[in-house]
């Protein structure tokens, strides 16, 4: 039987790598995600940027940070949508699309038990929305509360730059 | 056997492929993904229960389960349960906001008043719609907006007054139209209120208490001694600081000052999702319980009033800092004050316990007083003339509604 469900994961998988460009493709932020995330990005300066559908400040900041992928392809952009309950993908890529983010790495928040998961990112977190943790390719973290100053987010992104041409 | 294997697999996989392209991608781990147990109606599935007592001892409560609001009461402390009386008939999107809930208040006369969110379209416009029962419960009329204004209402919260008015006060957008309209920014929502005095089943026009508080907390209100309410909120000070403030109405038409109670200087331009617990003691003192996340304090704190929501203690801290202490809930019960959180250890929530016996100017060492190893409701209080009670709605362990035991 175990045989047969990695098979359903790899068919899945695969499927989930021919979703349409289009659309943005969600990933299931499950337990384990967060150190996933982090091992998949060592070593690169990344964004994430939790937010949710119902967040008003997020609707705001959210195409922001679109411009900020398009204008820094040097950073990993990756956004979680941290909403309690999951079970909204059609309204999460239609917000990721429109802002721009389709083309980043999209995670939805997808275990009922919320606490656990921003637990594993971060104990102190209570869950406001939205948040943005800076990643520094020496795995330093910064983070933001709230919505993101965007010459502040341009300065770090540079910062980041430069480390790269000093190699 | 291994047949029956090849074919669950094959199943599971037609299983996966099939719910991968209806767009169904909740569904495919839905119980797990799910903050409830089940999809029925049932209590057993509610993610959000909310507790009342009727003047006659009946425990009453509203919960929201399978996507419709129910009713049951209990006449034995919550042991047994009559059968739900379900609300809502129509399939709508309640709101399930994490500080969202369904709410029930109940007069002397056993006339139930019920007011709940749900997200009227797909940008998450919230509506703010009512009801009440006048025959003990058997049967509700059908659901009314609360206000005609079209604009997103959220966080909705209701009381009866002595003489039968019902209020009710919730977070309102309308006032952004006219800014924008003006080319100004509007921050947050407008804190608004209506009566009713017809028990709940309409209105009256809508009235603003503050504008530009925070929009997606719930509110604390409660009833001081004459009966007037009092309403704890997160404002939006200057320099977009979301710290609580309160306001004490004269009259159930009447918002006096708006006061501060805490300068936690919490500045976020966010939803914090997490507001505030107020109780009021026979004597007058304001009990407030409130989380921030502010420069000057971080964590879950308690301070009184004892001039009528003008002036506050200084902030008591709550809980194990390093525990994620949240959802604080205080209530002044017949014994004194009974104060509960969650706190959570990365496997487990706690529900977290003080007491007070001298109107909040000690409190207890805290006590853990039930536990769960999944998704939780908040912990909400609840007295009758005798004692309080805890109401805990969870995941794993399903509904708990039990006595908060004196301190030995």
């Amino acid at each position: 039987m175990k045989r047969e469900l990695l098979a359903a994961a790899f068919l899945l998988g695969t499927l989930s790598a021919a979703a349409t460009a289009d659309d943005a493709e969600l990933k299931s932020f499950e337990r384990g995600s967060w150190q996933q995330i982090l091992r998949s990005h060592a070593g690169r300066p990344t964004l994430v940027h939790f937010w949710g559908v119902t967040c008003g400040p997020c609707k705001v900041e959210l195409p922001q940070l679109g411009k900020f992928m398009k204008d820094h392809p040097g950073i990993d952009v990756v956004t979680i949508s941290a909403d309690l309950v999951p079970n909204l993908p059609e309204a999460t890529q239609s917000m990721l699309q429109k802002a721009g983010l389709s083309a980043a790495e999209n995670w939805m928040f997808s275990d009922g038990f919320a606490d656990r998961l921003r637990f594993e990112i971060d104990p102190a977190w209570q869950g406001d929305i939205p948040r943005t943790m800076l990643i520094a390719r020496g795995g330093a973290v910064t983070t933001i509360e709230g919505a993101a100053e965007m010459p502040e987010l341009d300065k770090w992104a540079q910062g980041q730059a430069a480390t790269t041409g000093s190699r | 056997m291994r047949d029956l294997r090849a074919i669950l697999g094959a199943a599971a996989m037609a299983a996966v492929f099939t719910l991968w392209h209806g767009g169904a991608f909740a569904q495919m781990n839905h119980q797990h993904a799910s903050e409830a147990a089940c999809e029925e109606t049932l209590l057993r599935c509610a993610s959000k229960v909310t507790p009342a007592f009727a003047a006659d001892g009946t425990l009453w409560l509203v919960w929201m389960a399978g996507g419709q609001i129910s009713v049951a009461s209990s006449k034995d402390d919550g042991k047994t349960f009559s059968s739900p009386v379900q609300v809502t008939r129509e399939s709508l999107n309640l709101d399930w906001g994490p500080d969202a809930r369904p709410k029930i208040a109940i007069d002397g006369k056993g006339r139930i008043v019920l007011a709940f969110s749900i997200f009227r379209d797909k940008a998450f416009n919230g509506q703010v719609l009512a009801t009440q029962s006048t025959d003990g419960g058997k049967s509700f009329a059908p659901l009314r907006p609360i206000t005609a204004d079209n604009e997103s209402q959220r966080f909705e919260a209701i009381a009866l007054e002595p003489d039968g008015t019902a209020f009710a006060a919730w977070l309102d957008k309308r006032n952004r139209v006219p800014a924008r309209q003006n080319g100004k920014p509007h921050d947050g929502a407008g804190l608004f209120f209506a009566t009713s005095k017809d028990g709940g089943s309409t209105y009256l026009d809508a009235q603003l208490v503050a504008d530009n508080t925070c929009e997606c907390c719930r509110l604390g209100l409660a009833l001081d001694g004459h009966g007037r309410p009092v309403i704890v909120f997160r404002n939006i000070f200057e320099g977009g600081v979301r710290d609580h403030a309160v306001v004490t109405f004269s009259g159930s038409a009447s918002p006096g000052e708006v006061h501060r109670v805490s300068r936690d200087d919490w500045q976020i331009a966010a939803c914090p999702h997490h507001g505030p617990s107020l109780s009021i003691s026979p004597n007058g003192t304001y009990h407030v319980a409130w989380y921030t996340n502010g420069k000057a304090r971080k964590g879950l704190f308690y301070a009184r009033s004892t001039d009528g929501g003008k002036t506050f203690s200084n902030p008591l801290p709550v809980g194990e800092p390093s525990r994620s202490p949240s959802r604080p809930q205080v209530i002044a019960g017949p014994e004194g004050l009974v104060m509960v959180w969650k706190e959570f250890d990365g496997e487990k929530t706690e529900v977290k316990l003080m007491t007070s016996q001298d109107d909040g100017a000690t409190w207890s060492t805290s006590r853990a007083i039930a536990s769960t190893t999944d998704n939780s409701d908040h912990p909400l209080l609840v007295s009758d003339s005798r004692r309080v009670y805890l109401s805990w709605m969870t995941k794993a362990d399903g509904y708990r509604f039990q006595p908060i035991e004196r301190q030995p």
